[in-house]
């Protein structure tokens, strides 16, 4: 924020300009949010710092209901008219959108103690030199480890803020940092490629070590140098932590209030349904103090609750904003963005009895998929995904990385398969990723 | 905009900078969703800013800002100077940039109906049209329907210290279509997309029958599909999937900042033969109205057709003025920013394989028991390893050279150079109808794809029962 507009004395101050002005012009419901941002991100490329790039802005949002139509409009900067125009755009948009019975109310103001640790000033405090030198420290130990590594990627960091508020009273800010790197190495021997990825990211300089992700992304493409070819047949899947939290994601991601009420999910009709094996536990807790995605309020301003989606295999619950919590006779959940969408938080499902090592020991023939998109249709539930990282598990051992096979299955028909969680997780800040093994399962494979 | 613009490379050579460039941008945009009956969500979009790109020494540093304030520029002048010096000590690879020719420009592509021409009330009419008529041919297994449409405009300056001076206007309009349909025990979608590089005309162009209703027949025909089988089959691609074999596959393997960082698996094969001899594969962002077509790239090097694969051999890469440099090529105009706060990268624009010679008709009849893939809905690709996924929303069986039984939800996965010369037939027609935004390294970019129907003997489908 510059010194020279008097009127932008804070964030929240606009966004209270903001809905005065829509009210003014019309708005029956209203919320705008404004705030700030800059970000220095160091780009690595052949083992050695390509660029360094810096970025910084402000941006406004105000969104408008008029008979519960919709209008929105954003606007980067934070220059009064650009805001002005905004405001009375969004205003003219709800005015000739088509009257939406559904929608209910804008959440009520809810005050909720700040979230701890979403703000470090080490992080707020860093320059480049201090990006460049985490950069330079994964360059070099990449370099020792490997000298003829080919390193690529990025270290960044960011530091934002921004507020809140409505028609209804809402008058929310927060702050908050992150710092994150994330490195991919390439291994070749003669014909052969060993390639993998690591990444970390935090919240607080403390809950990171960004200067060690290349070390181990070097470790995991020494892993998948020697891919092979498999037969096809049905098989066990371990899914790897990395692997199962995109499953993971994807599944709280179909629970979507909005997809469910609209009859577009595989989800559908599922609610008190068991659609899991007993194993499966998933809550989202958007409360975790230095969550990655964590925060007292959801972009509605609706305070933030830990919430069981999954529970035993049941689904349980599904994530609500404003307009679907209203539309159902419900509370919101607290998942709501300020563009009308839904989005979970932080995934933390429960913890088996068992470490991943002994779940792989059982497995007689199999995938351990490290990681790799499984992205089932919305709407179908079918899988039909390429094992992008994975190797072949024989005997209770993993065996050798597997190249050029496939997997199929219908998620509804997967999720009872689910026989293991391990005790054991990869935690990031706010975030649980446990590995899962499932039985049964198609493979493709090209042998 | 000029002004300020030449104003801070002039600056940036006197504090010794070999080259920059300066970007100003200026976006704005507006949208309807139309959902079960209603246009209950429209919503505008704005932003404008300024990047500054520098070389010195031997690293580029990159800074932007929300303001055209001339302090604001000046700032991001300095802060990009400070970012290449503070990096400068680690760079494994000295930066380089082709000699740029100091071009004066301005190219305006004015579409036939400017967004702001047509009222907000006639285009949601039009699309409420559009959704009326995809029901009504869904019936009552229609569940939910969304037909979204977005039109905007993008203005750009871009001045170097080579002396170019680029100004352009562009307009892109966007029209997307979801039907989902369910016979009480599943669900099923059918989806279409149209886009140009133009405006509200998209809407007096497109018709329901070829878009909405088609959409529900889709949705409609996957109620009756089952699941593929899995294993190895000879393949044939619609031209939706040969556009994403063509722009996963190759066409990220060909961006030439991937093959200099030897990411590429293209690396150090210029003018090898990598495909069947009837594969041809152009990059051309100079095809009237195409969604993926400008007239100058984000350096001001002007657009041009960009052969990758001519009868089978290698014949070049996606070249930016750094990637040029490197490689010792010409400038290709692909380097391409998402905005003003994002540095120019080398991208495609609309990619496509020239078609063949033979009919849909004698490829199928050529097959014993095969698997054709149609509808392209995603893709991605490991430029590291070789290996690319493509996903058709529908499939059909073949046996005994003929089409069969419908099949839904299939992805096939392989490696892109066994792929490319496993192709053993490319049709005689043609299809691009792909438009979509391409990411890449947190950027998106306008892109279209697309092909000929082409025969591919032996690829890995991920079925869910034996095959």
């Amino acid at each position: 924020m510059t010194k020279d507009d008097p009127l932008k004395k804070t964030y929240l101050d606009i966004c209270c300009r903001c809905v005065e002005r829509a009210v003014r012009l019309g708005a029956e419901w209203c919320d705008a949010s404004a705030g700030a941002a800059r970000d220095i991100s160091v780009a690595v490329e052949k083992t050695g710092i390509k660029t360094a790039d810096a970025g910084q802005g402000e941006d406004a949002a105000i969104r408008v209901f008029v008979r519960g139509g919709m209008g929105y409009a954003s606007v980067s900067g934070s220059a009064r008219r650009d805001i002005d125009r905004a405001v009375e755009r969004a205003v003219a948009l709800a005015g000739e959108a088509t009257p939406d019975p559904d929608f209910r109310a804008l959440p009520p103001p809810q005050p909720a103690p700040e979230v701890e640790g979403l703000y470090d000033d080490r992080i707020a405090g860093m320059g480049v030199e201090d990006v460049v030198r985490i950069a330079a420290a994964n360059i070099q130990a990449a370099r020792a480890m490997e000298p003829d590594v080919n390193l690529s990627g990025h270290v960044g960091l960011a530091v934002g803020e921004g507020a809140l508020a409505s028609s209804t009273g809402v008058a929310v800010a927060a702050r908050g940092t992150e710092i994150d790197a994330d490195l991919e190495a390439l291994l070749k021997r003669g014909q052969d490629k060993g390639y993998f990825y690591d990444f970390d990211f935090g919240r607080n300089l403390a809950d990171t070590a960004p200067e060690k992700v290349a070390e181990s992304a070097i470790l995991g493409a020494r892993r998948f140098l020697g891919a092979r070819r498999i037969h096809s047949g049905r098989m066990t899947l371990i899914l790897g932590p990395l692997a199962a939290y995109g499953f993971i994601g994807g599944l709280v991601g179909a629970a979507n209030a909005e997809s469910i009420q609209r009859g577009r999910s595989y989800l559908c009709g599922k609610l008190g349904e068991i659609i899991a094996s007993e194993h499966l536990t998933v809550v989202d807790d958007g409360l975790v103090p230095r969550g990655m995605r964590s925060g007292a309020h959801d972009g509605e301003g609706t305070r933030r609750r830990p919430l069981t989606i999954i529970e035993r295999g049941r689904l349980v619950s599904l994530l609500h904003n404003s307009y679907t919590a209203g539309k159902a006779g419900a509370e919101s959940t607290g998942h709501g963005t300020h563009s009308g969408g839904i989005a979970a938080t932080n995934l933390r499902p429960a913890l088996g009895a068992r470490p991943a090592a002994e779940l792989v020991r059982e497995v007689k023939e199999g995938i351990y998929l490290e990681s790799g998109e499984i992205r089932p249709d919305p709407a179908s539930g079918d899988i039909s995904a390429s094992i992008d990282f994975g190797f072949y598990v024989k005997d209770g051992c993993i065996q050798f990385p597997v190249e050029s096979a496939m997997l199929g299955a219908n998620i509804l028909e997967l999720l009872p398969r689910l026989d293991a969680v391990s005790s054991d997780a990869r935690e990031e800040p706010g975030i649980l990723m446990p590995t899962l093994r499932f039985q049964d399962v198609q493979i493709a494979g090209t042998e | 905009m000029e002004d300020l613009a030449r104003y801070i490379c002039e600056k940036a050579k006197r504090r010794g900078a070999a080259f920059a460039d300066v970007r100003i941008l200026h976006r704005r945009s507006e949208s309807i969703m139309v959902q079960d009956g209603r246009a209950d969500k429209l919503a505008a979009y704005s932003d404008r800013g300024i990047g500054v790109r520098v070389l010195v020494g031997r690293c580029w540093g990159f800074a932007s800002a929300d303001s055209l304030r001339k302090r604001r520029a000046e700032r991001c002048l300095s802060d990009a100077l400070a970012l290449a010096r503070a990096s400068e000590a680690f760079v494994s690879d000295p930066a380089m940039v082709a000699q740029a020719r100091g071009i004066e420009a301005e190219d305006r592509r004015e579409p036939e109906v400017p967004p702001a021409a047509m009222p907000v009330k006639e285009k949601m009419s039009r699309l409420l049209e559009y959704e009326r008529a995809g029901r009504a041919a869904g019936g009552k297994a229609i569940v939910n329907s969304i037909v979204s449409y977005s039109d905007g405009e993008r203005e750009e300056v871009l001045a170097n210290t080579a002396g170019a001076l680029v100004r352009t206007a562009v307009t892109r309009a966007v029209v997307t279509c979801l039907m989902v349909a369910t016979d009480g025990k599943i669900l099923q979608r059918g989806t279409e997309h149209r886009g140009i590089a133009g405006g509200a005309e998209l809407l007096r162009r497109t018709g329901a029958e070829e878009f909405s209703v088609r959409a529900a027949r889709k949705a409609l025909g996957l109620l009756a599909a089952r699941p593929a089988p899995a294993g190895r089959f000879t393949v044939i691609f619609h031209p939706s999937i040969t556009g994403l074999l063509v722009h996963e596959a190759l066409g990220h393997n060909s961006e030439a900042d991937a093959v200099w960082a030897g990411q590429s698996i293209l690396e150090g094969r210029l003018g090898e033969a990598l495909a069947a001899e009837c594969v041809s594969i152009y990059d051309d962002s100079t095809l009237p109205g195409e969604f993926g077509s400008y007239a100058y790239d984000s350096e001001g090097t002007p657009s041009r057709r960009r052969p990758i694969i001519e009868k089978g051999r290698l014949a070049g890469f996606l070249h930016s003025l750094e990637t040029a440099a490197r490689m010792g090529a010409e400038p290709t105009g692909s380097a391409r920013a998402e905005s003003y706060d994002c540095r120019p990268i080398p991208r495609m624009s609309n990619t496509f394989m020239a078609p063949g010679a033979v009919p849909f008709a004698e490829m199928v009849r050529g097959v014993e028991r095969g698997i054709y893939l149609m509808d392209g809905h995603w893709g991605y690709v490991f430029v590291q390893k070789g290996q690319f996924i493509c996903h058709a929303g529908q499939a059909r069986m073949i046996e005994n050279g003929q089409l069969g039984e419908p099949l839904r939800d299939v992805s096939v996965s392989s490696m892109t150079l066994d792929t490319l010369r496993k192709i053993d037939a490319v049709g005689d027609d043609f299809e691009m109808k792909m438009p979509g935004m391409c990411g890449k390294e947190g950027q998106s970019a306008p892109t279209d794809t697309g092909g000929p129907h082409v025969r591919v003997a032996d690829v890995v489908v991920g079925g869910q029962h034996g095959g």
